[in-house]
């Protein structure tokens, strides 16, 4: 059996990597860009929340909000600079996709920049961030295994009461249905596109705040990240939010719990390919079934195996 | 003749980029399939010179080659025995180098035909994803898995410049540069063969060329492997090169990024543009490199990074403001102007 300590730490880091993948399937339906930035934004969330919670003091859940702004604020830049610009020139998805790139790059260079200067200045020890001993003890489990799912669960909410039930977010919804009948119809689908990398940039903060809490982090922990993001989001079909929340969920928790299956089974050697998973799981998904965990009839699929009748 | 080693730091850097940079163009400049993945095949030719020529001298003169060849207890000393065969015997050091320049190729051109798999069926980013997927797939198992690249550890690379003594890092870098020069060729040829023109006709249009009776999954398949099979071997030369191999430094920025920037630099679709494009980082990255110790007093960060910015910024800038690059893709004349008279001319 396995302890629930293990058990508590993927929920969390689970729930982290589904707000992540959702950003990455928000932007990328509303602007056709696969984010790669996304990697340094999680890196720039858990660099703002080491940052403050050591120099201004307080709990790292004080800063989520923080975060999400600063990171929101982040993802607006990329698409003011580079995202629009290149929109303009009809570029393909292939520019598209390196530019974010090239931003992350950038962003990279700027993180080694703030952690040494963290270094210098504040005599912090920037090049390792272990947040997880601010973190409390809740029902007897880090409290972040409680509070991860509760914010996922509360952003699917408010995400969806944001789509279906307010002007813009059908503004929103037209605009990623068809630009062009929406523009007609004199919604700007600039602003919309701004908006999408405004919270798709805001979700990467908030995930990666609440990962900084579950794991270790470094310079590059974006970017060892960033392909179990892309995975969860293609793994949930890439068309839905839902989706790639539930892929985010999913491939997180195969990711912590199964190898830890496997090394039960096939011994510890196995342990150091955990990226493996959701790279098979990716690739399983392409070659498979492309539309995916969205792509599914679910009620129909439940029916089937009996569980609803 | 005393040649600064800046210089050769330069002219070995630019060779190596420019051979993986060359063989990168094959496949995103000609024919327009979105490699995200060119450390795979680069990291396949170091894990061949890591593994093979090493252990082919061990079996030969009697020394452990199995497992053990590439653990850390054994390696060096190994490594260092076999130099030592190698340092009296140039025509074994040439022959081996050789050897295992073919297998890399071979083994690069079994990893693009793989990674062609995918390539027929994806489209676009998804393709992108699969591909850089792949590659940190084995970028992981080169870290983990010892008896290829020696784990995390590495392995020590037997070294067939060990003959040239004094002169050892003139000889390889002017042997890379040759290479170098060569692939420049071949892939100028290829590329204006009937090949290449297939190649960048089913680029612009691949239903044009479906209806021209050509397989595209098969020219997609032989642009993979061609692109792979270069890049593998300057993963190869890198690894002789540097006298010993870790799967750290085969991480997706730097080699499957940078050449992305020094080919929008340069020209997409034009290998002498890409040729211009790694030559200017290379020297930027240099003058980086050298003047970081005169920058450092100045900013409260170690000025390494200002190379990733640079780099960033670079390809976005060029995104943006200049897509074709320095030098743009020009139209390929098949025949010399004059042929072209004539032929006109007996009309």
């Amino acid at each position: 059996m396995l302890p629930v300590i293990a058990i508590a730490k993927a929920v969390s880091y689970a729930s982290s990597l589904a707000l992540m993948a959702a950003g990455i399937t928000l932007i990328y339906m509303c602007t056709r860009t696969f984010n790669f930035a996304h990697a340094t934004f999680v890196t720039w969330a858990f660099y703002i929340v080491f940052a403050l919670v050591f120099i201004a003091g307080g709990n790292p859940y004080m800063y989520l909000p923080v975060a999400f702004i600063f990171v929101g604020f982040l993802g607006v830049l990329v698409y003011l600079l580079v995202i629009g610009p290149l929109l303009r020139r009809n570029a393909s998805p292939i520019t598209l996709m390196m530019s974010t790139l090239g931003v992350d790059l950038v962003f990279l260079s700027f993180i080694q920049m703030f952690a040494d200067y963290l270094t210098r200045t504040y005599k912090l020890y920037a090049r390792r961030i272990v947040l997880e001993t601010y973190d409390f003890s809740l029902l007897g489990v880090p409290a972040s295994a409680v509070i991860s799912p509760i914010i996922v669960v509360s952003t699917i909410a408010a995400l969806h009461l944001f789509l279906a039930r307010t002007k813009f977010g059908t503004a929103m919804r037209a605009t990623i249905e068809n630009p062009n009948l929406a523009s007609i119809l004199g919604i700007n689908p600039n602003i919309i596109y701004l908006a999408s990398w405004l919270i798709g940039g805001g979700l990467a903060g908030l995930g990666g705040a609440l990962a900084s809490l579950s794991i270790a982090g470094d310079p590059t922990v974006g970017n060892s990240m960033v392909v179990s993001m892309f995975a969860s989001s293609i793994v949930g079909g890439l068309y839905s939010i839902n989706g790639s929340m539930l892929g985010g969920l999913l491939i997180g928790m195969s990711e912590y719990l199964g190898i830890l299956i496997l090394s039960g089974i096939v011994g510890g050697w196995i342990l150091p390919y955990r990226p493996v998973i959701p790279l098979i799981a990716m690739a399983v998904t392409l070659l498979v079934y492309p539309k995916g965990l969205a792509g599914i009839n679910w009620p129909r699929l439940l029916y089937r195996i009996g569980v609803i009748k | 003749m005393e040649i600064p080693p800046i210089v050769l730091y330069v002219l070995v850097d630019f060779s190596i980029y420019l051979i993986v940079t060359l063989s990168l163009n094959i496949e995103v400049g000609y024919a327009g399939l979105p490699q995200f993945g060119r450390v795979l095949a680069v990291l396949t030719g170091a894990l061949v010179a890591s593994a093979i020529p090493g252990r082919i001298l061990a079996a030969i003169y009697g020394y452990p080659y199995g497992v053990e060849y590439s653990s850390y207890e054994y390696n060096y000393k190994v490594v260092d025995a076999i130099n030592r065969v190698l340092e009296s015997n140039p025509a074994l050091s040439v022959g081996i180098f050789i050897l295992t320049l073919i297998i890399a190729m071979i083994a690069g051109a079994f990893i693009g035909y793989l990674t062609s798999r995918p390539a027929i069926r994806l489209k676009e980013a998804y393709l992108g994803i699969t591909l850089l997927a792949m590659g940190e797939t084995l970028m992981l198992i080169s870290y983990y898995y010892q008896p290829l690249m020696g784990g995390t550890t590495g392995v020590l690379v037997p070294d067939p410049f060990r003959w040239a003594g004094g002169l050892r890092f003139i000889v390889a870098t002017f042997t890379l540069l040759t290479f170098a020069i060569l692939i420049l060729i071949f892939v100028e040829l290829l590329t204006k063969s009937p090949f290449g023109r297939v190649l960048r006709a089913m680029r612009d249009s691949e239903l044009a060329i479906a209806v021209y009776g050509r397989d595209i999954a098969k020219i997609r398949t032989c642009a993979l492997m061609v692109g792979a099979s270069i890049a593998s071997l300057a993963g190869a030369l890198n690894a002789f090169y540097t006298g010993s191999a870790i799967a750290t430094t085969y991480t997706r920025v730097t080699w499957t990024f940078w050449p992305w920037a020094f080919m929008m630099l340069g020209g997409t679709g034009n290998n002498i543009g890409v040729t211009l494009g790694v030559l200017v980082f290379v020297i930027v990255k240099t003058i980086i490199v050298t003047y970081r110790g005169a920058l450092a007093p100045f900013v409260p960060f170690d000025p390494v990074w200002l190379e990733y910015t640079f780099v960033g910024l670079a390809i976005v800038l060029i995104a943006i403001f200049r897509p074709q690059g320095i030098l743009p893709e020009k139209p390929i004349f098949t025949l010399p102007r004059r042929k072209l008279e004539e032929f006109l001319g007996r009309r």
